[in-house]
């Protein structure tokens, strides 16, 4: 039980150094020890960090919250280590809802886009689980849902084709996920979703929990497994939704901060999962912003390449050295099951429809 | 599906009725390429007939009929015939039915290929053999991944499938950071990562054909160790084939067969991943067959989308009050193929 405690210090102490990174680099660069000072000053200096970069990454830190405990519940809910928000339709149909009425010039009042982001979200994820018969087997979902995310890809690429060079531009850049030129209207958007998510996510923690242990057990506790996974599902649309009308699909934050949530404490249950997930989220968001931002200096790059350059091999290493010791530790593993013997019988599923 | 499931018994009828099956494909295929020939718009039907009997003294008919729309027809065949034979050939040669190029890493490596040779200014559309050798790169370099990634579950084919979608995720997210750093290309490269046949012109043509022509000969000419193959590796073996350098070889064609195609019209998406299904549920397991039978079919799935595609256009633009929307073929192929994959999916699921 040495590395547990380790490996958090060392997230924290990522997660602050990105923090004084994300306020003091930049032009004008503002030393760490005047920090304190600037926040509250009216000069230049501190109206750039209380007005643009605070905000910023204010906003970094909630979108990798929410991305990173909507991927967890995700891949609790389907048993699925690699049920992503990527691979399920849910980030493409947010983002297909969001691009739709920019390259149509459909004029869309600014508190409106989270719910078409919330409908598009919804619309994708739903198709994948109702095509896949709400995930009978973990393998069957995923190909489903990459089957529904390439549908909606090509329907936003139509969308771009479509659009002209200066949209393209815009949408291309939002497509990535950017957090560049937010502002304080857009972190206070965001939170009354939180409001709604944030309770529903403690509710589900417990089912979570019982999901785990397969579907036969989970009835046999009592619990209705195809509504509880719609109602996760739920769950994170609500979290994604908003992020992706805010920022963008800032890509395969959900895919990385559980399997490193994980890796924290690989004993853990859901719900310390759940809060390790956010908190990685969180610090992965928050550590890509810095290369996004200062990188190509006076140009910014969208912080969801440099999400999806590091999180998806990072990941697929941690999935794939995951799967061994757990099969030697047993009770230790992460929830890894894409084997067959876990998916229901077929006598309850035939009593299911 | 095994061979022994599909093997017909007598020889006789074993040769007449995939005769007869190739020939009639054959016809579709002529029937649905005229089709494509006379969809579209700027030139009336009668006009294409015209121009085509010989008798049209319209020379902007000519023109568009000749210099455009047959060129195009004739990339649209070829392109899809060569996504169908290599989507057979991978799904063969790895044992695993959802092994399209799309889903093996083939196809996104190709794209990030040719992506990165055009932003880098290393080629361009008026040096194309340099965007097929970068596509041919990128699609090995695909492939490479995921055989490096899946090489100990390669036994499961889904678990494959799920390792092949993760290796196009990331190569579809280097193509998004290489577009963001020479975003000049954006427009044009937009049009063929959804896979679009719009503007093709004899010269893609050109290029085109003799090198579907070669490597499809050598995918036939493998044809009939692909097809023991298909049994698995110890009766392979045990017939005397060597295993590996079979694979191997059966592996280069289809990679090159997706990198011709890509170059050519794009990342069409689904083609490679279905048309397979397709040609081995009509023609049966002996590749000798189904390999020209799954060419007919692909040229057709995609000549028919293309057609389809434009016929569509015109309504769509109205109704979007959009004149610059013109349908992509790509956006075709993957609505439609992304739903018969859940189709597929969904059947694997059950017989679980």
């Amino acid at each position: 039980m040495r590395r547990p405690p380790v490996a958090l210090l060392c997230l924290g102490a990522a997660a602050l150094v990105s923090a004084v990174c994300a306020l003091s680099l930049g032009t004008p660069y503002v030393p760490p020890a005047r920090l304190p000072a600037t926040l509250g000053s009216d000069g230049l200096a501190g109206l750039v960090v209380t007005e643009l970069r605070l905000p910023r990454m204010v906003l970094a830190l909630i979108a990798g919250a929410c991305l990173g405990a909507a991927g967890l519940v995700l891949q609790e809910a389907l048993r699925n280590p690699l049920a992503v928000p990527e691979m399920l339709g849910v980030s493409s149909g947010a983002a297909l809802g969001v691009a739709a009425p920019l390259v149509l010039s459909l004029a869309v009042p600014l508190g409106l886009q989270p719910f078409l982001a919330l409908a598009g979200a919804a619309l994708g994820g739903l198709l994948t689980l109702v095509a896949a018969g709400f995930g009978r087997s973990p393998s069957a979902v995923l190909l489903t849902g990459a089957a529904v995310a390439a549908a909606l890809q090509a329907a936003l690429l139509v969308l771009m084709v479509m659009a002209d060079q200066l949209d393209l531009q815009l949408i291309y850049r939002y497509l990535l996920g950017s957090l560049s030129a937010r502002t304080w209207d857009d972190v206070t958007g965001l939170l009354p979703w939180l409001a709604v998510a944030v309770p529903a996510l403690v509710l589900c923690v417990p089912v979570l929990g019982v999901l785990r242990l397969g579907d036969d057990d989970a009835r046999a506790l009592g619990v209705r497994v195809e509504r509880a996974r719609v109602a996760a599902l739920g769950i994170a649309v609500v979290l994604i939704a908003p992020v992706v009308a805010v920022c963008g699909p800032v890509a395969w934050v959900g895919f990385l901060a559980p399997h490193l949530a994980r890796r924290l404490r690989p004993d853990g249950g859901a719900a310390g999962w759940l809060v390790r997930s956010a908190m990685c989220g969180a610090t992965v968001v928050l550590c890509a912003d810095q290369p996004a931002r200062l990188a190509l200096a006076p140009v910014e790059t969208p912080v969801g390449a440099w999400t999806a350059l590091v999180g998806v091999p990072v990941g697929v290493l941690l999935l794939k050295r995951g799967r061994r010791p757990a099969r030697v530790r047993g009770s230790v593993s992460p929830p890894a099951p894409v084997s067959p013997h876990h998916a229901p019988a077929p006598v309850l599923r035939k009593a299911e429809r | 599906m095994t061979f022994l499931d599909t093997a017909p018994g007598p020889a006789r009828r074993a040769l007449r009725a995939p005769g007869v099956r190739i020939g009639g494909l054959a016809l579709l295929v002529a029937v649905i390429a005229c089709a494509g020939l006379f969809a579209g718009r700027g030139v009336t039907p009668e006009g294409v007939r015209a121009v085509l009997l010989g008798g049209g003294d319209d020379p902007t008919a000519e023109h568009i009929v000749l210099q455009l729309r047959l060129p195009r027809m004739l990339v649209a065949l070829v392109a899809g015939a060569c996504l169908g034979v290599a989507g057979l050939v991978l799904q063969s040669a790895l044992r695993n039915p959802l092994a399209g190029p799309e889903v093996t890493g083939v196809t996104p490596g190709a794209v990030l290929g040719a992506v990165t040779a055009t932003g880098l200014g290393l080629a361009g559309w008026e040096s194309p053999t340099a965007v097929v050798v970068a596509a041919c790169v990128g699609g090995f370099a695909g492939a490479g991944l995921l055989w490096l990634l899946a090489g100990r579950d390669r036994g499961d084919p889904e678990q494959t499938a799920v390792y092949g979608v993760l290796v196009s995720a990331v190569l579809a997210g280097l193509t998004a950071v290489v577009l963001l750093v020479a975003p000049g290309e954006l427009g044009s490269v937009v049009q063929w990562l959804i896979g679009s046949t719009e503007g093709r012109v004899w010269q893609h043509w050109n290029l085109l054909w003799p090198w579907a022509a070669f490597w499809g000969a050598a995918a036939w000419l493998l044809a009939g160790p692909l097809t023991l193959l298909r049994c698995g590796d110890e009766q392979a073996a045990a017939t005397g084939l060597a295993t590996g350098p079979g694979r191997g070889a059966a592996l280069v064609c289809a990679v090159a067969l997706t990198a011709g195609a890509v170059s050519a019209v794009g990342a069409l998406g689904f083609v490679g991943l279905l048309v397979p299904h397709l040609a081995l549920a009509v023609f049966g397991a002996d590749l000798r067959v189904t390999l020209p039978g799954a060419a007919l079919l692909g040229a057709a799935v995609v000549c028919g989308a293309d057609a389809a595609a434009q016929l569509l256009s015109p309504p769509l633009a109205a109704a979007f009050d959009a004149d610059r929307l013109t349908l992509p073929v790509g956006a075709l192929t993957t609505c439609v193929g992304a739903g018969l994959l859940m189709v597929v999916a969904r059947r694997r699921a059950d017989e679980r």
